[in-house]
């Protein structure tokens, strides 16, 4: 999953708009690394969860105490990418589709006395029923789905959404599971791409209401996969032209698309064609969702914390700055959660190949200055943390990769000890950094202090916002030390191992998202046996090889996992955090009338 | 050299005629000393003197005066660590605005870095006047010599060159900036050690190629004026070479316009670099003021100093400059009464 993070077209277009009016100090452009590069997370909300309950079928869902009416208004740092369901893979604009647009066959909702989020059905009438080796899995769509122009939602539309869900040249930046597992995924070009010719795609096969979906591997996690956008109906003739169902995608959910402009604002309305009883998860109380994009950080803080008139019903899902959180925090109108992020620095596996280097990077790293320095709050934006796998995620294993080294702590004399039994004191580490945001060149400077203090030759490498995630995807950029994020899309090892440490084909296929080019054929083998194993003893396997990976290989160390601070204006009811995904529960909302 | 009118125009408005004069020392006052007497009698000349002399002083003495007292301009060996300096949102541990004033940081410290704010605003104010400095002087030469030349070759020459003058004040400044900036520094910053001489270059040279271009033209307008005088037609006619009538003939009778257009030309180069650094195309390494600001934008009502020292630094450094250029013109043209 994405962060949200259009920041690069938001950065840019704030600065032509000052060069339009010749000014050069009003307005601002500095203020947009409040999304950079994964946000922070807090434990307080409890984690993300892995819950599920097949049995919450049919709507309506009443909160209680919430009234119908009112505006809710939204606003944010970042632009909304794009809104095209097959595309829709940013936190922002999957969970805003998710959440009120388009409905699909499963989906979450937000449980508050876990704090957590449960998977229920949604379209479908339960969670699905796999096969023995879950290749193969059955949902009955329930009757009477219309979309907003009162078409039935029909079987057959979930056999085009998925033919387009595998277009990855017409959709680059849409999810790929259904490339990855579905049957199919490998050999169909996706719908568009193919000639919108559904001829070679084998992955869906619907009788009646019964939607089947074939997998080419082993998929227990498919029920996660369907509560994306991307595999919400779609109707082959609406969606037949994919720029224009981007600007108007078709709503099953309680809300349509009113006035939309890419990227500055979108209007939701009500959606009349949109059935409480039939939904078991969201609701329809507030009139209308005006949402504001491209505002500032310090505006949107300045904005909320006056509370006054509009600004009462006004939410943003971009973290508080660090300045102001404790003006929220005594406002009552802060939401904190924690997210399945984790934030990590991989050490080119090829190039620093002694694990006592690796490990002596790991006690040398300024885990709690870095958060300072680039406005992260220890224990709400960033919590530290040491095993790949974040809290909430099933199977988790607490346990050190590092012996004796707590999260969060620097020791200098403990690195260079290992350095020297090394035989490796100055070993030079080149790192990447974004010179145009000075929140993380002042987070390099940190750290290029604290890798010299403990006996490292720090080479931090100039790049830019927009080009850094290009260049720290090369393979043979001449950086040994990578710094990613990786946020989970559903709560289960399977959506940490495989990408993030198992081997790709570097010349083919670039890192892919294993940033530290880890290469072991042994783990490789494990992460493949593990996923042919049966479902239920999947979550502690990954536990294990957790573990395993860390203690033995050491690939990489985690900097932090995510958290965020939102805050909402005082007649806004309902924002907790989705700890799935670390935004606003959609579903929730309703305003004091 | 050649050109007494300035003194003689002196003496027609000298303010106190009554005042027994000798004659001799009349004559051996050049227009500068003449411009500079004037100034010493200008209070707003002398107290903008003064501010900007204490200015550069301090500025000069950065190092000296943050070594003595343990400040950081910049983060590296030695600092605390931030987490002993800033608590846990990033705000300062010491000095305002949670906690009294201390003298140990009479400005407080940065939030999110825990650098002395005196510090950074000396180090900035020596960025900014530097750059400044180095950029005046760069587009002085480059535009005194383009507006000689123009002026006195006339014809295809003065056409094509008055073209770029006039092509490149067409431009738009802050979008040329925005444009070339990046292409530069990407192209020469390459890694972290160049990084920032080649940003310093880039700003300096984006300053320059926007900033030299009035004073060519005025220069070009006053060498129009001056060619046909009989000192330079003299000198031509006795086989003087063009460069030498340039320079030595054309130049000397410059000078006022000249010094006029750099006291006028420093401040905007002050103001336009912090507006860069402001933008983020200037200086990502080092210290600048306009970074500062940056910075601090967001802590207009919660931290006040930390955002209104420096920018009352520049406007304060900009005013000063400022008036001071034009009490530089006046005493200049003798034509101006106050």
């Amino acid at each position: 999953m994405r962060l949200k993070q259009p920041i690069i077209a938001v950065t840019v277009a704030g600065l032509f708009a000052l060069a339009a009016c010749g000014g050069s100090d009003d307005g601002g452009s500095g203020t947009s690394e409040g999304n950079q590069e994964g946000e922070g997370a807090a434990q307080e909300g409890g984690n993300t969860g892995d819950a599920q309950d097949a049995t919450r079928v049919d709507g309506p869902v009443e909160i209680e105490g919430a009234t119908p009416g009112g505006t809710i208004k939204v606003i944010s740092v970042a632009g909304l990418n794009t809104m095209h369901p097959s595309e829709a893979y940013y936190q922002n604009t999957s969970t805003i589709l998710s959440g009120l647009v388009t409905r699909a066959l499963t989906q979450y909702v937000y449980d508050e006395e876990t704090k957590s989020m449960v998977l229920i059905p949604d379209l479908a009438t339960d969670l699905g029923t796999p096969n023995e080796d879950f290749t193969e899995w059955k949902f009955e769509l329930k009757p009477g789905i219309k979309y907003e122009d009162g078409t039935d939602v029909k079987a057959e539309d979930f056999i085009f959404s998925t033919a387009a869900s595998m277009d990855r040249t017409q959709f680059p930046e849409g999810p790929a599971y259904s490339n990855d597992y579905l049957v199919s995924g490998d050999t169909y070009e996706g719908y568009f791409t193919a000639g919108k010719t559904l001829d070679g795609f084998e992955a869906v096969t619907v009788e009646g209401n019964t939607i089947t979906y074939k997998a080419r591997k082993p998929f227990p996690d498919m029920p996660y996969w369907l509560t994306f956008p991307a595999m919400s109906p779609m109707n082959e003739t609406a969606a037949a032209d994919p720029a224009a169902y981007a600007r108007h995608p078709m709503a099953t959910g309680p809300y349509k698309f009113g006035e939309y402009t890419p990227e500055k604002t979108l209007q939701l309305v009500r959606n009349d064609q949109w059935d409480t009883n039939t939904d078991p998860g969201r609701t329809q109380y507030p009139d209308s969702y005006e949402m504001d994009l491209q505002v500032e950080s310090a505006q949107i803080d300045q904005l909320l914390l006056s509370d006054s008139g509009d600004a009462q019903t006004t939410l943003t899902y971009d973290d508080v700055l660090n300045e102001n959180y404790r003006d929220f925090d005594a406002s009552g109108r802060l939401v904190v959660g924690g997210f399945p992020l984790t934030s990590y620095w991989a050490p080119d596996y090829r190039k620093i190949t002694d694990i006592k280097v690796r490990q002596a990077l790991a006690w040398a790293y300024p885990y709690k200055d870095a958060y300072l320095s680039a406005g992260l709050i220890e224990g709400v934006t960033a919590i530290p943390g040491e095993t790949l796998m974040p809290p909430g995620t099933s199977g988790r294993k607490e346990f050190s990769p590092l012996p004796d080294h707590e999260p969060g702590v620097t020791d200098p004399a403990a690195a260079k000890a290992l350095l020297e039994e090394a035989d490796a004191v100055g070993y030079e580490i080149k790192f990447l950094y974004a010179k145009d945001d000075p929140k993380l060149v002042k987070q390099k400077d940190v750290i290029v202090k604290a890798l010299e203090e403990a006996g490292f030759k720090a080479t931090p490498v100039p790049s830019t916002v927009a080009d850094l995630s290009t260049v720290r995807a090369d393979p043979d950029a001449d950086i040994n030390v990578r710094s990613p994020g990786w946020i989970a899309d559903w709560p289960s090892g399977s959506s940490w191992f495989p990408p993030v440490i198992q081997s790709t084909n570097l010349d083919k296929e670039g890192l892919g998202s294993n940033y530290a080019a880890f290469n072991e054929p042994a783990i490789d083998q494990r992460i493949e046996d593990i996923q042919l194993l049966p479902v239920d003893e999947q979550p502690a396997a990954w536990g294990e090889l957790d573990e395993e990976v860390m203690t033995e290989y050491f690939p990489l160390f985690v900097t932090r996992y995510g958290g965020v601070a939102q805050a909402h204006g005082s007649k806004i009811n309902g924002h907790f955090v989705d700890n799935t995904i670390g935004q606003p529960t959609w579903k929730n909302l309703w305003v004091t009338q | 050299m050649t050109s007494l009118n300035t003194e003689v125009m002196e003496e027609g408005f000298d303010p106190e005629p009554g005042k027994p004069e000798p004659v001799k020392e009349l004559a051996g006052r050049s227009p500068t000393r003449i411009a500079m007497g004037r100034l010493a009698h200008d209070k707003v000349a002398v107290i903008c003197g003064t501010i900007l002399f204490v200015m550069v002083l301090m500025a000069l003495l950065a190092p000296v005066i943050s070594n003595a007292f343990g400040l950081y301009h910049k983060i590296g060996p030695g600092q605390a660590a931030l987490t002993d300096l800033l608590e846990f949102d990033g705000l300062p541990r010491v000095g305002p605005p949670l906690h009294p004033f201390t003298w140990d940081h009479p400005l407080g410290i940065e939030p999110g870095t825990g650098l002395d704010n005196l510090s950074l605003l000396l180090y900035g104010l020596r960025t900014s006047l530097f750059i400044a400095v180095l950029a005046t002087l760069i587009s002085t030469i480059v535009g005194v010599t383009f507006g000689l030349v123009a002026g006195y070759a006339t014809g295809a020459v003065d056409a094509v060159m008055s073209f770029v003058i006039d092509f490149l004040l067409s431009f738009p400044f802050i979008l040329g900036a925005l444009a070339l900036a990046p292409i530069i520094t990407t192209r020469f910053g390459a890694n972290s050690s160049t990084l920032g001489r080649a940003e310093f270059l880039t700003l300096v040279g984006v300053l320059v190629l926007f900033g030299w271009m009035g004073l060519a033209r005025l220069i070009r307008g006053q060498v129009f004026s001056l060619r046909e005088r009989e000192f330079v037609l003299a000198a031509r006619v006795i086989g003087v070479p063009t460069r030498q009538i340039l320079f030595k003939e054309l130049l000397p009778n410059l000078v006022a316009p000249i010094v006029v257009a750099i006291s006028l030309a420093l401040p905007g180069f002050v103001a336009a670099e912090a507006g860069l650094s402001f933008l983020g195309i200037g200086l990502s390494e080092g210290t600048s003021l306009g970074k500062t600001i940056n910075a601090a934008d967001g802590y207009y009502d919660k931290y006040p100093l930390y955002l209104w020292v420096p920018v009352g630094t520049i406007m304060v450094l900009v005013i000063a400059l400022n008036l001071l250029g034009d009490s530089v013109r006046d005493a200049f043209d003798p034509k101006t009464r106050r």
